[in-house]
């Protein structure tokens, strides 16, 4: 995948200043991020499915892992080397190459994601995040690709692959079940996924994510705020995209793919031994990723300020920080809230947050409209949400009629 | 712009994986590796786009294309159950394969006519780009461009014609609930007889 | 950083004049579609009314552009309102407006979702208007999926009809074949020329080194457009379509959707390869003269009406390729061509609509579109095979009908560049005619001299639309065929495709 990347943007110069002339110190370091980002990846993962197993053994008052080493921490170390000794069983009336092929096509998106991800520099007064690795100017992520963002999208969507192809592959019923709910959930909540995105482009000005941290590094509302796309979308765009992104990660409350009082495991039934732990660890390394996405678009992703030390340092803390808050909230959904039903989710998904969406991206667009034009902005934006509601209702009214029409004729 | 070797490189190993997806698509005879196949062409039609520097393009190509048509073309064929091997043996019409080898092979005669005798300016690519990218703008900006002023008529007909095919595949999914035996030949002229609303069935 | 002040779009030019026909429409789908969301079965009775006026609303900007008379073209001439384009889209919304006519009773008193009917059906006019004035490939291509994908469902409307499926499938199982070599072509053309604009597409290939190329992308365009008007060899899915749609769609899509692929084919051909008549006349001539045979032979051996004017709607769609095939030699004979096919395409559609309306009334009666069935109509509804008699010999070609008329333009563009292709065509479509005429006098012969076929002899009631419908119809075959300059003041006065939008 990088090599087409590298081809790109070899040509504009836009992107990461690492690539305007390659040679073998920037192959390098590229191969350096890489490596770091693969390890830390793998790393984080690790301690989320321990972090995920305590906290929720905490808010359960149980106890929770807490034999292998301190705190129980390397406990997946030690579930990991059990998976790896176990037999593995590739069933008879399976695909057998989709079903070898499908653990590594979850596995992946999750890695490509997080490289257009930034996570360090210093963004404060008017530093773009650059640092400087062996002499060499260069980002602290892997890729600054001009459509970030689409990338984003992109990656996510390729996701489904994964859990779909391993559910038909698998050849018996529940995998079967599992995919397609999989694939039908997915899609579904792509769409407000990638319009709540937009919703962020349309205010930072940029699809590169690297811009889209700088433009949130500065001064925000009233000068007390930060500028962050929370802030600048007014928060409802957040939340939708926090609400889809779970959906896209199949976790709880929405994850009908693997529900097990229905379907057995779901997608990975008949999986076992080490193309378990491939699925089982994709499903942690997304919700890192996903959490790290939420940072990057909403939440000003490395930036913030800095203390003593260097700069770029602080940036990796803040990052670390604010994904961190995501993963706790993660992990407190599963704690918390109970599995959704079929029809509550397809109609959360199509008949709300699609709708809200739009909406508000269009409420943002006409605010884009009011500066450009210099017209009243808190006139402009009144009618927008005075539009926005009653195009809500009307939905709400034809929603509701179709409703009764059915439930008409069904006693009729 | 010139051609780097690695576009060249690139370029190669694309067009390899796009043509062999292609003859997947029709050499498969279970339709999901059939889908799959499709999968490797369209990922490789997103490089090739890339490669000449469509960014936007590429991203939309994977979004839209792997990432919603084909999951919704393999949700089907699973929802149906048709995932099986088709029977490729019998013909429905006779002769229908010595015709179709034959026009195959004509239409592909024709297009390697064409490119063969075109001339260097055809296989280069020169006249096709004549509209094409400029560098230090970004994708998307052109595109929008030219949607919103050359071709918007064009974009506002196209969401007409998108909500009427919403529609139209609404009213192909409803179905009353009372499946009648199916009338005798020519029914189709019978006089409607006017009758009451009917139930539909409700899916939930 | 605000977007918009950074990019700094400036609003393209529209003409809303030229654009408010399709205005009307869109706004009417817009009313539609709200009134049947919110007021359900309580608001099926107003549907074909509001769409009635809708159409005929949509009317009246075409009349004041005619009026008006200025060639107005938008977007680099990508859209073009010219008397060309106004010429179709009248004949369109007329024609939508007949059918609504047709519809009336028959969808009503069905078991037929009723709302989405008129939806689909303006949505599909719509793309003929469109059609009309579209100059590039991009709003060729739209122009014919949006008239093109309201069709396959209408054809498939009677969900609980085998024959009715069968129909909408081949429709639309055909038609997405045709748009794929359609598009292939196009795709060919845009490669080549780097422009969509039909006019730029010929200047690039004129003189070109690529005639291969060229010819490949020509003869798929052709190809594709040729499933559309369903000319033979490409014509197979139109019997089964015709015969198992519901009465009044099939009427539409044997006038509206035909005629809007003459529309494009004709527009296409002219302004992007005129100066390719190597390629395109060989080919349009074949498929003219086979059409013409073929589709005159098998509707000799039908026995059911709607089939039997489904293969004699093949023939005549022979008829309007040919002037087609010798349109390339001269600008005169193009504009011939031209005044030709527009000439034949307004008479086809008044005495095609006419002869279904006639079959939709006897249908009420009868329940059965077999020529059998027909016997004995003089005998108790005379109007009715009165009517019918006109519109048959009409399509016969026959004077002082207007279809007489028609077959005389035909006959003129053909003569005009005296080429021996164009002598041997103009034969061939004097034969056809004289072969056209034994069926269509038989189905005379059954209804005025065999007696009806179980003895009942009540009169078919007419319901008012249907009636009003078959007036219009009427009127039109009469008046052109003994007052042919009428029409001729009409399709006459253009010149508009010489200059290319």
């Amino acid at each position: 995948m990088s090599a087409p990347f590298a081809g790109s943007l070899l040509v504009g110069q836009t992107g990461d200043p690492l690539l305007f002339s390659v040679d073998a110190v920037a192959v390098g370091i590229v191969i350096l991020k890489v490596l770091v980002i693969f390890a830390l990846l793998l790393v984080a993962t690790m301690f989320m499915v321990w972090f995920e197993r305590k906290l929720i053994s905490d808010m359960q008052n149980r106890i929770g892992p807490n034999l292998a080493g301190p705190f129980g921490i390397l406990q997946t170390l030690a579930d990991g080397i059990k998976f790896f000794f176990k037999e593995d069983v590739i069933p008879d009336k399976s695909q057998r190459k989709v079903f070898i092929l499908a653990p590594y096509l979850a596995f992946v998106p999750a890695f490509l994601l997080f490289a257009v991800v930034p996570f360090g520099g210093d963004f404060n007064g008017g530093n773009d995040g650059m640092v400087t690795i062996f002499g060499r100017d260069t980002y602290l992520q892997l890729a600054d690709p001009p459509i970030g963002v689409l990338f984003i999208l992109a990656m996510s969507s390729l996701a489904v692959y994964g859990a779909m192809l391993a559910g038909w592959s698998s050849g018996s019923k529940y995998p079967l079940l599992g995919s397609v709910r999989a694939s039908a959930q997915m899609v579904s909540y792509e769409a407000a996924l990638g319009l709540s995105a937009a919703a962020v482009v349309l205010v930072t000005g940029t699809l590169s994510t690297h811009s889209m941290v700088t433009s949130q590094a500065g001064d925000g509302p009233w000068g007390v705020l930060p500028n962050w796309g929370i802030l600048l979308t007014l928060g409802v765009p957040f939340v939708i995209f926090v609400i889809a992104g779970t959906a896209e990660l199949n976790r709880p409350p929405f994850d009908l793919v693997e529900a097990e009082q229905e379907l057995v495991g779901g997608f990975h039934t008949e999986y076992s031994s080490i193309r378990f732990a491939l699925f089982f660890l994709a499903e942690f390394m997304n919700t890192i990723t996903m959490s790290a996405i939420f940072v990057t678009l909403f939440l000003g992703g490395p930036s913030g300020p800095a203390f003593f030390g260097p700069g770029w340092m602080w940036g990796v803390i803040w990052f670390l920080a604010k994904v961190f808050i995501f993963l706790f909230m993660f992990v407190w959904f599963r704690a918390t809230l109970p599995r959704m039903r079929y029809d509550q989710l397809m109609d959360l998904g199509w008949k709300v947050l699609i709708p809200l969406a739009l909406g508000w991206f269009l409420v943002l667009a006409s605010l884009e409209v009011a500066d450009a034009r210099q017209w009243n902005r808190w006139v402009v934006g009144a009618i927008a949400a005075v539009v926005l509601v009653g195009g809500a209702a009307l939905l709400r009214k034809s929603v509701r009629s179709g409703a009764a029409l059915r439930a008409e004729e069904v006693l009729d | 712009m010139e051609t780097t070797a690695v576009e060249y490189v690139v370029f190669a190993l694309c067009a390899v994986i796009v043509l062999a997806g292609a003859f997947g698509v029709i050499w498969f005879r279970n339709p999901v590796q059939a889908a799959l196949s499709l999968v490797a062409t369209l990922f490789g039609v997103a490089v090739l786009f890339l490669n000449m520097n469509a960014q936007f393009l590429a991203a939309v190509q994977v979004i839209v294309y792997t990432g919603a048509i084909v999951v919704l073309i393999l949700f089907v064929i699973m929802l149906l159950g048709v995932d099986v091997e088709e029977d490729l043996e019998e013909e429905p019409l006779v002769g229908q394969r010595v015709i179709a080898l034959v026009i195959a092979a004509g239409v592909a005669g024709l297009v390697v006519a064409g490119v063969t005798l075109g001339g260097a300016d055809l296989v280069s690519g020169a006249r096709s780009v004549t509209g094409s990218i400029v560098d230090d703008v970004s994708n998307i900006e052109q595109i929008g461009r030219l949607l919103f002023t050359e071709y918007v008529f064009a974009l506002e007909i196209t969401a007409v014609l998108l909500t009427i095919a919403v529609i139209a595949a609404v009213v192909m999914s409803r179905r009353p609930s009372e499946v009648e035996p199916l009338p005798a030949e020519n029914a189709s002229m019978e006089p409607p007889e006017p009758m009451e609303p009917e139930a539909e069935e409700v899916f939930d | 950083m605000n977007i918009l002040a950074a990019v700094g779009v400036d609003n393209p030019p529209l003409d809303w004049h030229a654009l408010a026909p399709e205005l009307v429409l869109v706004g009417l789908l817009a009313v539609l579609l709200l009134v049947d969301a919110f007021g359900g079965e309580r608001s099926r009775w107003a549907m074909p009314s509001l769409t009635g006026i809708g159409l005929l609303a949509a009317l009246i900007p075409v009349a004041t552009l005619a009026y008006d008379g200025v060639v107005r073209s938008m977007f680099d001439g990508a859209y073009v309102v010219d008397n060309y384009a106004l010429l179709f889209k009248a004949l369109f919304l007329i024609a939508g407006y007949v059918v609504v006519l047709l519809s009336t009773n028959y969808i009503a008193e069905g078991d037929y979702w009723e709302g989405e009917y008129y939806q689909l059906l303006v949505a599909s006019l719509l793309g003929m208007t469109v059609m009309a004035s579209a100059r590039d490939l991009i709003s060729v291509f739209l122009a014919l999926e949006l008239l093109s994908i309201p069709a396959y469902m209408l054809a498939a409307w009677r969900k609980r009809d085998l024959g009715s499926e069968e129909a909408g499938m081949k429709y639309y199982l055909m038609g997405v074949f045709a748009s794929a070599i359609l598009l292939y072509g196009m795709s060919l053309l845009y490669g080549m020329t780097g422009s969509t604009l039909l006019v730029d597409i010929a200047g690039a290939i004129e003189g070109t080194e690529v005639p291969a190329l060229v010819a490949l992308a020509v003869v798929l365009v052709v190809v594709g457009f040729a499933f559309k008007v369903s000319a033979v060899p490409f014509h197979t899915w139109a019997p089964d379509t015709y015969q198992g749609a519901p009465t009044p769609v099939t009427a539409f899509l044997a006038v509206g959707s035909k005629a809007a692929g003459f529309v494009a084919l004709m527009t296409v051909v002219l302004i992007a390869f005129p100066t390719q008549p190597r390629i395109f006349e060989p080919l349009i001539w074949a498929l003219a003269a086979v059409t013409m045979i073929v589709g005159n032979l098998i509707a000799l051996r039908q026995t059911n009406l709607v089939r039997m004017l489904a293969y004699s709607g093949v023939a005549q769609a022979g008829y309007i390729l040919a002037p087609l095939a010798v349109a390339g030699v001269s600008g005169a004979s193009a504009a011939m061509a031209v005044e030709a096919v527009s000439t034949y395409l307004v008479i086809y559609a008044a005495m095609n609509l006419g002869a279904f309306a006639v079959v939709i009334a006897v249908a009420r009666k009868t329940g059965s579109a077999e020529i059998d069935s027909y016997g004995g109509l003089f005998s108790y509804s005379p109007v009715l095979a009165v009517c019918m008699s006109v519109f048959l010999f009409s399509l016969a070609g026959i004077p002082p009908l207007a279809g007489w008329y028609g077959k005389l333009t035909i006959f003129l563009a053909l003569i005009e560049p005296g080429t021996l292709a164009g002598y041997i065509l103009a034969v061939i479509v004097g034969l056809a005619s004289v072969i056209a005429l034994f069926y269509y006098a038989r189905v005379a012969k059954v209804m005025f001299v065999d007696p009806a076929p179980d003895g009942d002899t009540t009169p078919i009631r007419v319901p008012m639309s249907l009636a009003a419908a078959l007036t219009i119809t009427v009127a039109v075959t009469l008046v052109v065929g003994v007052l042919p300059q009428v029409l001729a003041r009409v399709t006459g006065a253009e010149t508009f495709l010489s200059i290319g939008g």
